[in-house]
């Protein structure tokens, strides 16, 4: 199963941040999940959050577009060359990854990694078959 | 959709229509009444007059308006407040002013006739732009000095429409009022129009289902045709633009100029050489009924060009084109001219952004930069950085092939820029020293 992931356009300016996780907190939004690139003027901030579609309404209504994609997150295990097999996997099946990031949801848990891809069902169902574990929801 | 024979049927008066040879005897008796009017009454103009050796007597036809000397915005201020006037003060009625964002103010003021006047040619400004007894008009330019508000608002009542003096802001009431009282016609700044749109969506209000908007009377500022588009397709509206002394017509062939009572002229910016009908150059406009501010050859710096042959709409008053820019805000960008409004037209057709935009231009190392701030409209771009790139080459492609150089191009947010609700300023020129 998929997992709904935002992306904002972001100002490279002082507090663009700040602006948006305001809008989030005063929501009553949470953050599951956050990354942005360094770019130059602007770029693409993506976040993972509890409620997609309450977090697209209220950005809407502050004035800031937001797509909303499918992507999805593995939870590989932790040991050396972990990362290095599933790349393998990937690139075996012709799976092209788009971006990856990583991040931990609670404090000592598992480190969860997003992946965007064109094919969610297919990478999913090649992963599970060689034993990694497909996170169905963060 | 506009019939042609609706657009035949609007016109206020029948002094729109007189033959070009009845247009000139008049305006040469109402030029030479005004020569006379402001030699004898105005300091300033009689000591220029002889100065350049000429007297009342010498304009003997439309011609000789040329030997005359230009009047500019310097002279209003030099001359502030009332030097200018030509009526005893016992018969002004009326003070306006400019907003005199740059120093002081230009003063005008007006005699009862000049009033009357003046509702005699917004009475024919609107009903040219589709305005008759059975609308409902909200004007919403700001009540006050500047004459836009209470100009229309006096042709408006003359032409026994419906006037709801709204005023600028609060623009959540603005269309709250426009559902309720059911407003036919819009009067403000393009600008301020879009911005309401926008507002109105983010209430859950669809400007063109929920509002019975038809006509958009718009001033104040310049638009450009792709605008006009944009403000037509989201009201739902017939979209004209006016001035003080000109507005279109229902056939869109330019603005009218009510030559019974304005001269026009085309110079050449430089050299204040007169040009020909339908060659581009600075607009000068005489008055030639004006009774407490006669203003002789004044130059507009608005860029635009004359014609003379009759309008669709049936009538012979001349009509200028869009203005394209002003001599002034004229941008220098590395040897090319380059007006803000050409660049409007760009972005406003380029796919993904929305209308509103900012300019920045400055130095680096001796040359002339350009950085345009624009909104992203269209989510979808944001599936990867490279799709927002492709539309970021896009417009800077579209902009090259109009500014000769290179732009570089910001993506922002929706409603991010600055919304004006009177003139847009949208250059901001760091190049200027002053």
């Amino acid at each position: 199963m998929a997992i709904k992931q935002l992306s904002v356009l972001i100002p490279n300016r002082y507090g663009m941040l700040g602006k948006l996780t305001n809008i989030f907190y005063e929501e009553g939004i949470d953050i599951r999940a956050i990354s942005v690139y360094d770019t130059t003027e602007y770029g693409i901030l993506r976040t993972v959050v509890d409620d997609p579609d309450k977090a697209v309404e209220v950005l809407n209504r502050n004035g800031i577009v937001a797509m909303v994609s499918d992507i999805m997150a593995i939870n590989p295990e932790d040991r050396r060359g972990s990362l290095n097999e599933i790349f393998h996997i990937l690139a075996d099946n012709d799976i092209n990854v788009d971006y990856i990031y990583s991040f931990v949801v609670e404090k000592g848990g598992p480190q969860y990694f997003v992946l965007k891809v064109e094919d969610i069902p297919k990478t999913e169902a090649v992963l599970v078959k060689k034993g990694i574990e497909v996170v169905k929801e963060l | 959709m506009i019939l042609e024979k609706d657009i035949a049927h609007r016109i206020w008066s029948d002094d729109e229509r007189l033959s070009r040879d009845d247009f000139r005897r008049l305006q040469l008796e109402r030029l030479q009444n005004t020569v006379q009017r402001v030699y004898d009454n105005v300091a300033f103009y009689r000591e220029r007059f002889q100065e350049m050796g000429i007297s009342p007597e010498d304009i003997k036809s439309l011609e000789d308006l040329q030997k005359l000397p230009f009047t500019v915005k310097d002279d209003f201020r030099s001359n502030y407040p009332f030097g200018l006037f030509s009526s005893d003060r016992r018969d002004i009625v009326r003070f306006h002013a400019s907003s005199g964002t740059t120093g002081k103010p230009t003063v005008v003021g007006y005699t009862k006739k000049d009033m009357k006047t003046w509702k005699e040619l917004i009475a024919r400004v609107v009903t040219q732009a589709g305005v008759t007894q059975d609308d409902t008009a909200q004007i919403s330019f700001g009540y006050g000095l500047f004459t836009g508000a209470f100009g229309l608002h006096q042709g408006l009542e003359k032409v026994g429409a419906a006037v709801i003096p709204m005023s600028s802001g609060n623009t959540e009431k603005q269309i709250m009022v426009m559902r309720d009282f059911q407003t036919t016609a819009l009067i403000s700044t393009p600008s301020y129009a879009l911005h309401m749109a926008e507002v109105a969506k983010s209430l859950g209000i669809d400007p063109k289902k929920d509002i019975p908007l038809k006509w958009g009377l718009f001033g104040g500022e310049g638009s450009t045709e792709a605008m006009r588009n944009e403000l037509e397709q989201t009201w739902g509206i017939f979209a004209t633009e006016n001035s003080g002394i000109s507005g279109e017509c229902l056939a869109l062939q330019g603005m009218h100029i009510n030559e019974d009572h304005f001269l026009p002229e085309i110079i050449n910016p430089d050299t204040g050489e007169v040009l020909g009908p339908g060659e581009k150059g600075e607009l000068v406009i005489t008055t030639i009924t004006k009774e407490a501010l006669p203003i002789i050859r004044y130059r507009t710096k608005d860029i635009t060009s004359l014609h003379y042959e009759k309008c669709q709409c049936g009538r012979t008053t001349v009509r200028m084109s869009k203005i394209q820019g002003r001599s002034d805000d004229m941008l220098i960008l590395g040897g090319v001219n380059v007006f803000p409004s050409q660049i409007e037209e760009v972005l406003i057709n380029a796919p993904g952004i929305g209308p509103h935009y900012q300019i920045r231009v400055y130095k680096k190392e001796y040359l002339d930069k350009i950085e345009v701030d624009v909104e992203l409209k269209d989510a979808t771009y944001l599936d990867s950085f490279a799709k927002l790139e492709t539309l970021n080459q896009d417009i800077r492609g579209r902009l090259r092939t109009v500014l000769g150089i290179d732009a570089k191009v910001n993506l922002v947010q929706p409603a991010s820029l600055p919304r004006f609700e009177g003139k847009a300023k949208r250059v901001i020129d760091e190049r200027k020293v002053d």
